[in-house]
């Protein structure tokens, strides 16, 4: 009977296992395994053995720079897209009328963001003539070719990402609501002012919602792709200052045809991110408290 | 209880029904024919019109088009090449027709000329241009070449000599130079930053005696000639006769993000056949003239080519009804009236006849010019190895890098053979 009840349980699931099987750990399999082949797509893979990860490893100074620029990119953005979230989620917790809307005008450009649409906007927004040095020019600024000058580039992504603070915000804005009441109303008897409030109380007390946030927010960041591609057009450029590490693996697959290096790229930054996520999770006793 | 039940009989008149339909969905698409290619709405309109007017004067034959932006095409061909799902008829660059062919992925057509394939009216060197080992794998769409095209009236305004056969590199420069101060406006100069085109490279160094590429694929060009050709864009940025850098980086090296198109500049190195599309975005009427020649003013680097080729997937089931097809295209001329010179000017001497009385100014002007290079122009160089994709990626890379003065000519210019040679190396 019980048996029979399980197999009922697998036949509901199969349409997901089918899913699971053929269309994530298939193709995930067969990525590792060309991952140690020259492959071209048109011919058949050649083994290789570890020559692709040897390349990418010891030989690559394209995987140098897109490395440098995916971990720019990564520290930068995420706390700043945190700190964002966490400011806005703070004075929307402050009951003020409207909530929702305001919830919902903040959350819209996360839903935006990833498009290629606001990508190609950003473009424009950030170009030599475009909206930012128009506002700049009023205040006297000449400002630069935002997207097209080499130094200032990648600071335009960062702005895009840190702009999609919505739905960390939400997270952060649940959390808030969570917080036990009765401790503020302690802290406040003994005579504690609102900013030792947040850094005694609140800051702490939020920790895990901000692991959280951090963990999910840097696997996004090292998996970003649409705004480079987007606002690079396709090369990385100028001088590889957006080379995403994405972005130099979709150029070896799709431009160079060199599959087999880059499903090499791809399984290295799965193991970068798993890495980067452990390291989180081990230290996290060091300043996530959770209430035990 | 209303309930709905299936039997026996339900089921099978289902199945019949079924079977029908398939039956007749197999019939028709007994001759489907596949066609591919890149380009604009333009050329997609007047290729459809051809299938149809096809389909028309051939009951039983279905013709489904599928066309791609350049960039995307390439990608989606690897991947049905890689799925064995070719299209039947291809468009195809001669960028790509070695690398396709020597991989077994195009059908030779010598077995259809002269049956299905009708090339008479074709020229020996258009037939050869499609050829790749001794075998014809591409059938020729259009004549074009390199081409400089240039804002007319902005020339005539400012009293600027306009660029003609035969000037040097370095008077187009002090031309363009000129124009910059005469025109006196922020944000606008005479041209393009071209130092990282390949294609114009290529020209150039073609009138110094060197192929871009030798006949066993190595990169024909020195550390020397580098510095050279990266020097003279640097002395145009100096001069102010092309763009800023930060202005030729947001080039995406189309049509619709050039210089010219974008009011940032009045001249550029493209081909001959783009002219249509450039003054499609263009209010002021453009013009077009060859690359410059080399300091002696005799030889130019420049060649024709088959702009376009239409090949055949070796993995077709219906090779000779595509071959018939492919024969319509490029030699019945009630065809070649709707394609018109889209594709550049039409190799059938028969078809060429018949367009050009039709032709409209901007079809005139490009039937002209190639005209008037044919008697300049030199062979057609050997084609490009694998790698030279990635190769005219890292021209763009180290033309920014000096403009933006993250590097020294001379250094850039090491670093190039640099890279370059492991690109190669690699293929």
């Amino acid at each position: 009977m019980r048996r029979r009840r399980s197999l009922v349980g697998y036949v509901f699931l199969l349409p997901w296992l089918a899913g699971f099987f053929g269309l994530t750990l298939g193709p995930a399999m067969a990525s590792l395994y060309l991952s140690f082949t020259s492959y071209d797509l048109i011919g058949t893979p050649g083994w290789i053995g570890l020559d692709n990860y040897v390349r990418i490893l010891t030989a690559d100074s394209k995987v140098a720079d897109s490395v440098h620029v995916t971990l720019l990119y990564v520290a930068m953005s995420v706390p700043l897209k945190l700190g964002f979230a966490l400011a806005i989620a703070l004075i929307l917790n402050k009951g003020i009328m409207g909530l929702s809307l305001y919830r919902a005008l903040f959350y819209l450009p996360s839903l935006l963001g990833a498009s290629v649409a606001i990508a190609t906007l950003w473009r424009r927004v950030f170009a030599g003539d475009g909206l930012v040095n128009h506002v700049l020019l009023q205040f006297g600024i000449e400002g630069p070719s935002w997207v097209s000058d080499p130094n200032t580039a990648l600071y335009t992504l960062v702005a895009l990402s840190v702009w999609q603070f919505g739905s960390p915000m939400i997270i952060f804005l649940a959390g808030l609501r969570q917080l036990p009441q009765d401790l503020y109303e302690a802290a406040s008897i003994d005579g504690a002012t609102k900013r030792q409030q947040f850094w005694r109380i609140t800051l702490p007390m939020l920790t895990p919602v901000i692991f959280f946030n951090m963990v999910v927010q840097t696997i996004d960041a090292f998996k970003a792709f649409t705004p480079a591609f987007i606002v690079s057009g396709g090369s990385g450029g100028p001088i590889n200052a957006t080379l995403f590490y994405t972005l130099y693996l979709y150029q070896e697959a799709f431009g160079y045809l060199r599959m087999g290096y880059a499903a090499a790229l791809a399984w290295l930054l799965v193991l970068a991110i798993v890495a980067v996520t452990a390291v989180a999770f081990v230290t996290q006793r060091l300043w996530v408290h959770y209430d035990e | 209880m209303d309930r709905i039940t299936l039997n026996r009989r339900h089921m099978l008149g289902g199945s019949l029904a079924l079977g029908a339909l398939a039956g007749t969905a197999k019939a028709q698409t007994a001759t489907r024919i596949r066609s591919y290619w890149w380009g604009a709405k333009e050329r997609a309109d007047r290729t459809n019109k051809v299938a149809e007017m096809y389909m028309a004067a051939h009951p039983g034959i279905t013709i489904a088009g599928e066309t791609l932006g350049w960039g995307d095409y390439w990608t989606r061909m690897a991947t049905q090449a890689a799925g064995r799902n070719l299209p039947d008829l291809i468009q195809m660059d001669y960028g790509y027709i070695f690398d396709y062919a020597r991989r077994r992925a195009l059908l030779p057509l010598d077995g259809f000329v002269g049956k299905e394939l009708d090339l008479s009216g074709f020229t020996q060197p258009s037939i050869d241009g499609g050829k790749v080992d001794g075998k014809i794998y591409g059938v020729s769409l259009g004549l074009n070449s390199t081409a400089l095209v240039y804002d007319r009236e902005t020339f005539e305004q400012f009293g600027i000599e306009k660029p003609e056969w035969p000037m040097t590199w370095d008077e187009l420069g002090t031309r363009m130079a000129a124009l910059t101060k005469a025109a006196n406006r922020p944000g606008y100069w005479g041209m393009t930053d071209n130092g990282g085109s390949g294609p114009a490279f290529e020209v150039w160094l073609a009138e110094r005696g060197k192929n871009m590429y030798n006949d066993e694929g190595k990169f024909g060009a020195d550390a020397a000639d580098m510095a050279d050709w990266f020097g003279f864009w640097a002395r145009m940025r100096d001069m102010g006769a092309c763009v800023a850098p930060e202005v030729q980086a947001l080039d995406k090296l189309d049509i619709d993000t050039n210089g010219v198109s974008q009011g940032k500049c009045a001249l550029t190195f493209t081909n001959s056949n783009q002219l249509v599309g450039f003054q499609s975005l263009n209010k002021r009427k453009l013009d077009m003239a060859m690359y410059p020649a080399g300091a002696s003013k005799t030889k130019s680097g420049q060649y024709l080519k088959p702009s376009q080729m239409f090949s055949i997937a070796a993995t077709s089931k219906v090779p000779a009804e595509t071959a018939r097809l492919l024969s319509y295209y490029v030699a019945d001329i009630e065809a070649g009236r709707v394609l018109g010179v889209e594709r550049g000017i039409p190799a059938s001497a028969p078809v060429r006849a018949a367009i050009e009385p039709a032709l409209d100014d901007l079809g005139r002007k490009g039937a002209n010019y190639i005209a008037f290079i044919s008697d300049k122009v030199r062979d057609l160089p050997p084609p490009p190895p694998r790698g030279a994709g990635e190769v005219l990626a890292l021209m763009v890379r180290m033309n920014e890098t000096i403009g933006f003065r993250k590097l020294s000519v001379a250094d850039a210019a090491k670093q190039f053979m640099r890279e370059c040679d492991s690109i190669i190396a690699r293929g």
